[in-house]
């Protein structure tokens, strides 16, 4: 019997089982391959306070679109910080911009707005703003504290506006034009350098047309009081702007508007409106003052005028520079002038409010003081004593050039006024002094003198026997007369002759009056004898 | 001095019917099924098994296992991350049985049948018979790992209240039941006889030589 054998190989074959384990690693390389591929960068951000963030939680969104995740967060080196390391996704690759900025959304309640309300339940989240530089790689950035209240990319014009004052402008408020909201206010800042207030108003588009090197800006926030002979003056804006504060803008009535302007371009922020009508120009220029007279009176402010009309105002009296400088202006004998620093505004004179008008000014100034033109002080209050610069041509003036005082032109000055009256008093009690006084009253003493000798010898005249004797003459002599008078009494002889003798001619007269009476009724009475009117003869009637 | 085997007798199981039949013939006279002595190919594909449970098991572990979506954030949690949360919040029995049941019982069954594939064809300080226990206990215990996936199953299923919460599950959740299935069906494939098999060759050699 023959048995057929199975043949038995002893070599192993593979099993087709091994299928699943090379798919199973093919899969899981592909995942490992893609994950590799797809991985975006790993930036690091700086942030103040890690508020809000937390590793592995919390996101990176870019237009509500999750673009990655915060891995860590720890403080950096000098532990004055939090670094927070993100991964990003490689779709974020590109909005990896050298101005790409991150800030934390948290929910914020504002008086214009409430935001990031979402973030109160789902925890806040690093907001991705692309930049518009086109340089790409930056991998560490420093995050802002506040969200930026514009993105970069929006469309309008960002002006850096600055003031002297803090006013209640805050981030965030509106910037208004004619009352209607064109923009806001991004940030505010104080610069301890120049010491002045910085903001940033972003102009939204297509409103950023109205601004022109014309415009001015000025503070609106607030109610503002006046009182004046008119009564009650009440000002408010927008009620935002009364709550939160605002920037207002416009052209101001007697100012042509400008060239447009670039974004970046610099604005001074005014306090009120009144001090735009008060202050409209934006191009001016520095002249200081030498004056060899009092300057009391002349206040900060105060103008500066030609001919009367308003030309700019006095900066102030720049005393210390005078001393610090010690710049070779002492003169013999006459002590320091002092500097006195003037701000001229061509505008003021009906001139374009541009660069080129001041210094058309500049020219013309030089120009006039070859022809006499100076500076001087004059009144303007003889009560408060406030002086004014005045700035005309004066006939007859000294030979004076244009000069310099630090950087500063000087216009030379004369003096007029009360100053120049002044200078005539003593002139005067100066010709007062010049006169011979010491002879006049040395001579006069002389006279005196005499004068003296003079008395003497009349009152040894006075003192002699013979003059002694005068007065009993004189008693004598009286006696005398009365004894011939007492001749002429009414009792006495003569006395009563001489009374009949003007009874007499008394009589004569009476007649000679009849006379004269009869005349003047008849010139002819003394030849033609007077026609006689016959005496009434009583008449019986029947 | 163990008894005598069917193998040493030439007689072989069937593998649906279990009747023993002597191995030259190649069809189960009962059921007429395909006779074979051992399961075949037991240790390549309880080997290619494994490995593909090892593969898997990478993913399951570091991808998350679950989404939750809770009021338009969302969060994701590996398992080990879970494990981690539920100690900090003090669940520590919840903690244990999730490590247990997800983390350790698959690495042990892994290692385990790593382990038996390894010492099958070679001498190993673990007699057979410990061996077998051992064998028993990882085949017993491999379908209670499940126990995760279910739970990420359910909860995917049940939770979805529009945009307020919603629980959808990852891609560890699929790898890691990946890894439970294939061990299993790994543990399935391997024929315990092989233990004993090596038992039977060396004595058999001792006998002959």
């Amino acid at each position: 019997m023959t048995t057929q054998q199975a043949e038995i190989s002893q070599g192993r074959k593979l099993s087709g089982i091994w299928i699943i384990p090379i798919l199973a690693i093919l899969l899981g390389g592909y995942m490992v391959v893609h994950t590799w591929m797809t991985e975006g960068p790993e930036v690091e951000i700086a942030f103040k306070t890690a508020e809000g963030l937390s590793a592995g939680k919390t996101k990176v969104k870019y237009r509500n679109v999750d673009m990655g995740l915060v891995e860590e967060v720890r403080l950096n080196e000098n532990l004055e910080g939090v670094i927070a390391t993100v991964k990003l996704d490689r779709q974020a690759l590109p909005l990896l911009r050298e101005d790409t900025r991150f800030w934390v959304v948290t929910a914020r309640v504002g008086l214009g707005q409430i935001s990031g309300l979402g973030t109160l339940l789902s925890g806040a989240y690093i907001e991705l703003s692309p930049g518009t530089d086109q340089k790409k790689g930056r991998r560490d950035f420093v995050a802002l504290e506040k969200p930026p209240l514009t993105p970069a990319d929006a469309p309008g014009l960002r002006l850096h506006l600055s003031s002297d004052r803090a006013t209640s402008v805050s981030a965030g408020d509106s910037v208004l034009f004619n009352g209607y909201k064109v923009g806001r206010v991004e940030s505010r800042e104080f610069d301890p350098k120049e010491r002045k207030i910085r903001y940033i108003v972003f102009i939204d588009a297509p409103y950023h047309e109205l601004v022109n090197t014309g415009v001015r800006f000025w503070d609106v926030s607030g109610v503002r009081l006046s009182l004046s002979a008119e009564g009650f003056n009440v000002e408010t804006g927008a009620l935002d702007t009364v709550l939160a504060g605002g920037v207002a803008f416009g052209v101001p009535p007697d100012v042509k508007p400008g060239e447009p302007v670039e974004s970046g371009a610099k604005f001074r922020l005014y306090e009120s409106h009144d001090q735009i009508l008060e202050n409209p120009f934006n191009y001016g220029t520095h002249y200081v003052l030498l004056f060899e007279q009092s300057i009391k009176g002349v206040l900060p402010g105060a103008p500066v005028e030609f001919r009367g009309i308003p030309l700019g105002h006095v900066v102030r009296v720049m005393v210390k520079e005078s001393v610090s400088s010690n710049i070779g202006l002492e003169r013999e004998g006459k002590g320091d002038p002092i500097p006195v620093l003037v701000y001229l505004e061509p505008g003021r004179m009906a001139m374009p409010d541009t660069q080129d008008s001041v210094d058309f000014l500049r020219r013309a100034v030089a120009e006039g003081i070859d022809n006499g033109m100076r500076a001087s002080l004059e009144s303007g209050n003889l009560l408060t004593g406030a002086k004014y610069v005045s700035i005309d041509y004066f006939q007859g003036a000294d030979e004076a050039g244009i000069g310099t005082f630090l950087d500063y032109s000087t216009i030379p000055t004369m003096e007029s006024g009360l100053g120049q009256l002044q200078y005539q008093l003593s002139a005067l009690l100066d010709k007062f002094n010049g006169l011979p006084l010491e002879d006049t009253i040395s001579g006069a003493n002389k006279a005196i003198s005499s004068l003296n000798a003079n008395l003497t010898s009349l009152q040894s005249i006075l003192d002699a026997q013979s003059t002694q004797q005068l007065p009993a003459d004189l008693a004598a002599t009286l006696d005398e007369i009365r004894l011939a008078v007492s001749g002429l009494a009414p009792n006495s002889e003569l006395g009563q002759s001489l009374s009949s003798s003007l009874l007499r001619l008394n009589r004569t007269l009476g007649n000679l009056e009849s006379l004269t009476r009869s005349l003047a009724a008849q010139p002819n009475a003394v030849i033609m004898p007077s026609a006689t009117a016959s005496d009434p003869i009583p008449e019986v009637t029947p | 001095m163990p008894g005598e085997t069917a193998a040493s007798r030439n007689l072989a199981s069937c593998h649906l019917c279990c009747k023993l039949a002597p191995t030259d013939q190649h069809h189960c006279p009962r059921c007429g099924a395909a006779m074979h002595s051992r399961k075949s190919d037991s240790i390549q594909r309880t080997l290619a098994l494994l490995i593909t449970a090892c593969v898997l098991y990478i993913p399951a572990n570091l991808y998350p296992i679950m989404f939750t979506d809770q009021l338009g954030s969302s969060e994701a949690s590996t398992i080990l991350g879970g494990v981690v949360l539920l100690i900090k919040l003090g669940s520590i029995p919840v903690a244990l049985v999730i490590f247990i049941f997800s983390v350790m019982v698959p690495l042990g069954k892994l290692m385990a049948m790593f382990y038996l594939v390894w010492t099958v064809e070679k001498h190993s300080p673990l007699g057979p018979r410990q061996r077998t226990v051992m064998y028993h206990v990882t085949e017993f215990v491999g379908k209670w790992s499940m126990v995760d996936v279910f739970v990420v199953a359910i909860l995917a299923a049940l939770v979805h209240l529009g945009g307020l919460l919603v629980i959808r599950p990852g891609i560890a959740a699929l790898s890691f039941a990946g890894v439970v299935i294939v061990t299993m069906i790994a543990a399935e494939s391997f024929d315990s006889r092989l233990i004993w098999d090596q038992m039977e060759d060396t004595d058999s050699d001792n006998t002959t030589s």
